[in-house]
């Protein structure tokens, strides 16, 4: 069970985070957000938003645990991306400024790029590459390219870490170590 | 259950021109015929038009001009959700010294649903928060407002003419009145009247609501017929060849939604003002009454004049069911209320064999045949702890349970038909009604100080059908 976090993110002691789990700088993990790494190491990238509720969970495909060993992948999440309440996000690969928005939910064949929005409550698990900036919305998943991507979070993300650590006791930073293990 | 409350399994039956069989949550009840209403029997008008987003009050005579859209508010063209402004910080230099760069503020809108801005098709952030938005000027308005004039003319001069004639025909009438007033109650009403709606056969009728007023000029206008073209231009060259982008391409509802323009592409779509919409007050065509009439309020969702049905007539409501087999006598437990403030006497009554109006069920039905006495509705009485309860001698046969204005009450059902369509049954039922609105009668005696009659009762039948679902399997 080794979760580093790294100086300058702000995690919740409520939030429940298990396995082999990297946090970068200028994350804000909020109480009763879920990141499960199950069947692989999860690395997320800084200045991340992961509100409450929200499950970003590295699981075996479809809770079936294989009896011979698999290799662990690693689910990696880059910079400035948003995962709004009660999100579930499975996706291996994902981009910056990516914005997942409240109940939606995000299978493991998905690679988000960056700047795609996924519209509230929108289920998204075909198998493809989402091509940048694009929003998926509706109770279709109606999708429609937008010209710019969504501006990164920083002025939410400067309040969260002033207020956060005034209401609930933060995880301590661990260092990850320099050798790559 | 709460499928057994589902508005469509107990419906009454409507005797209006068309035969309509609808729950009475969804109908009126016209207390100067005495009559139950359905929405094709009345008559609907429009009473007011509102914004729904900013609630704006619109007089109908500015609502037509403005086409029925706000003037503020403003639709999504790709998701149809209302646009909300945003400002952003822009540097822009200074009106008086171009050097020095001051922060103002730019605004734009955007959807809060799909995301899409007003940077998406090109137009340029506003410096203003309301008013700086403008929509694409169509191309065709200038021909399409002279064939209007046109056509307004036409009908003008046809109204002139059927006017002479009625004109000739009517000596005693003032001819100018006559006509003037025709003009003003057709301008402002449309085929809403009864004097539009009585003449199914006028020509260009529903333009007429288009007239000209009097005092104005008749200046002959000429149009030019259409020119047509005997050379269109030819589709591009890599039509066939060139890869869609599905992203950028238009759907139908979207392209539709902009008449105007029906853009192909993403790119063209351009912000509509929000339509308007409108409250409407609905009119019994046989006394002409008001049944429902809304407050002029935007905001106010009550009612100055609301004659429903489920305020007038009891209401039965299925409470339970018990396993239905063909050729089997079972006993379904009904609710009845009241919903008046009067006792009321309710009796029901089967169908009889030949009746016309009984074409929907499927199983004999044996109602009780004593007369059932519902309470009056009393709001207080959850607050009056010392209130005896009345007593009303129930034969426990036939009423189950009591509790203020409401009685249950067995009915006994025998399915006929072995299908697997839902068993259906269907009774009458007759109430008496204390008709409170009835003009009072002058008294025979005369003289002012005669007491107002007191309120007449009448008997009121309805035919009532209940849907019960299907056997048991």
């Amino acid at each position: 069970m080794s979760v580093k976090i790294a100086a300058g993110a702000v995690v919740c002691v409520e939030s429940e985070i298990r396995g082999d789990v990297t946090i970068g700088p200028r994350t804000v993990v909020h109480p009763k957000a879920r990141i499960i790494a199950e069947a692989g190491p999860i690395v997320i990238g800084e200045g991340n938003l992961i509100e409450e509720q929200a499950l970003i969970i590295n699981g075996y495909p479809e809770n079936i645990t294989p009896e011979s060993e698999v290799e662990p992948k690693t689910m990696t999440i880059g910079m400035n991306n948003v995962f709004e309440v009660g999100c579930v996000s499975q996706a291996l690969k994902i981009g910056d400024n990516n914005v997942i928005e409240s109940k939606a939910d995000v299978g493991r064949n998905v690679i988000l790029t960056s700047g795609c929005i996924i519209g509230a409550f929108c289920q998204v698990n075909t198998c493809e590459v989402i091509p940048e900036n694009t929003v998926i919305y509706g109770s279709g998943c109606m999708r429609r390219v937008q010209t710019e991507r969504p501006q990164p979070q920083t002025l939410q993300l400067d309040f969260l870490m002033k207020i956060l650590p005034n209401y609930h006791h933060l995880k301590k930073t661990v260092k990850a170590s320099h050798n790559a293990s | 259950m709460a499928s057994l409350l589902q508005p469509d399994r107990v419906v009454y039956l409507v005797r209006g021109e068309k035969k309509i069989r609808a729950p009475l949550s969804q109908l009126y009840f016209c207390r100067y015929c005495s009559e139950l209403r359905s929405l094709e029997c009345v008559s609907h008008e429009v009473d007011s038009h509102y914004c729904p987003s900013c609630l704006e009050n619109m007089p109908s005579a500015e609502a037509k001009l403005k086409k029925n859209r706000c003037a503020n508010c403003f639709d999504c063209p790709c998701c149809m959700h209302t646009l909300s402004t945003r400002a952003t910080n822009i540097p822009a230099p200074l009106p008086d010294d171009p050097t020095k760069t001051a922060m103002k503020k730019a605004y734009y809108l955007a959807c809060g649903f799909c995301r899409w801005t007003s940077r998406d098709v090109g137009m340029a952030d506003k410096s203003v928060a309301s008013g700086g938005w403008q929509e694409p000027e169509n191309p065709h308005t200038q021909r399409i407002n002279k064939l209007i004039e046109y056509y307004q003319q036409l009908a003008h001069r046809e109204k002139q003419d059927r006017d002479r004639k009625k004109m000739a025909r009517r000596r005693q009438c003032m001819p100018l009145a006559f006509s003037q007033h025709t003009i003003h109650v057709v301008e402002k009403y449309g085929l809403g009247t009864r004097l539009q709606r009585q003449r199914p056969g006028a020509p260009i009728s529903s333009l007429s609501g288009l007239s000209l007023k009097e005092g104005e000029e008749q200046k002959d206008i000429t149009i030019e017929p259409a020119p047509a073209l005997d050379e269109v231009e030819p589709l591009p060259e890599d039509c066939y060849s060139r890869p869609i982008s599905l992203p950028e391409v238009t759907t139908l509802r979207q392209r539709l939604l902009q008449p105007d323009f029906q853009p192909a592409g993403a790119s063209q779509l351009h912000p509509r003002h929000k339509h308007l919409l409108m409250k409407r007050s609905l009119r019994c065509r046989k006394c002409e009454h008001n049944l429902s009439k809304p407050e002029f309020n935007p905001t106010s969702i009550k009612f100055k004049i609301q004659l429903v049905a489920v305020s007038y007539i009891p209401e039965v409501r299925i409470m339970s069911i018990p396993n239905l087999r063909n050729m089997k006598e079972s006993q379904v437990l009904l609710t009845l209320t009241n919903p008046v403030e009067n006792i009321t006497h309710v009796t029901l009554a089967p169908c009889e064999d030949d009746d016309p109006d009984d074409i929907n069920s499927t199983a004999k039905v044996v109602v009780p045949g004593k007369q059932l006495v519902l309470a009056g509705k009393d709001a207080a009485a959850e607050y009056d702890e010392l209130a005896e309860p009345q007593d009303f001698q129930d034969d426990p046969d036939v009423v189950a349970f009591r509790k203020s204005n409401k009685i249950g009450f067995f009915i006994k059902v025998i399915p006929q038909k072995e299908e697997d369509a839902d068993v259906t049954v269907s009774f009458k039922i007759r109430h008496d009604f204390r008709n409170l609105a009835a003009p009072v009668r002058p008294s025979e005696e005369g003289g002012a100080a005669a007491a107002p009659a007191p309120a007449e009762s009448i008997w009121l039948t309805h035919h009532v059908e209940l849907r019960l679902g299907p056997l048991a399997p």
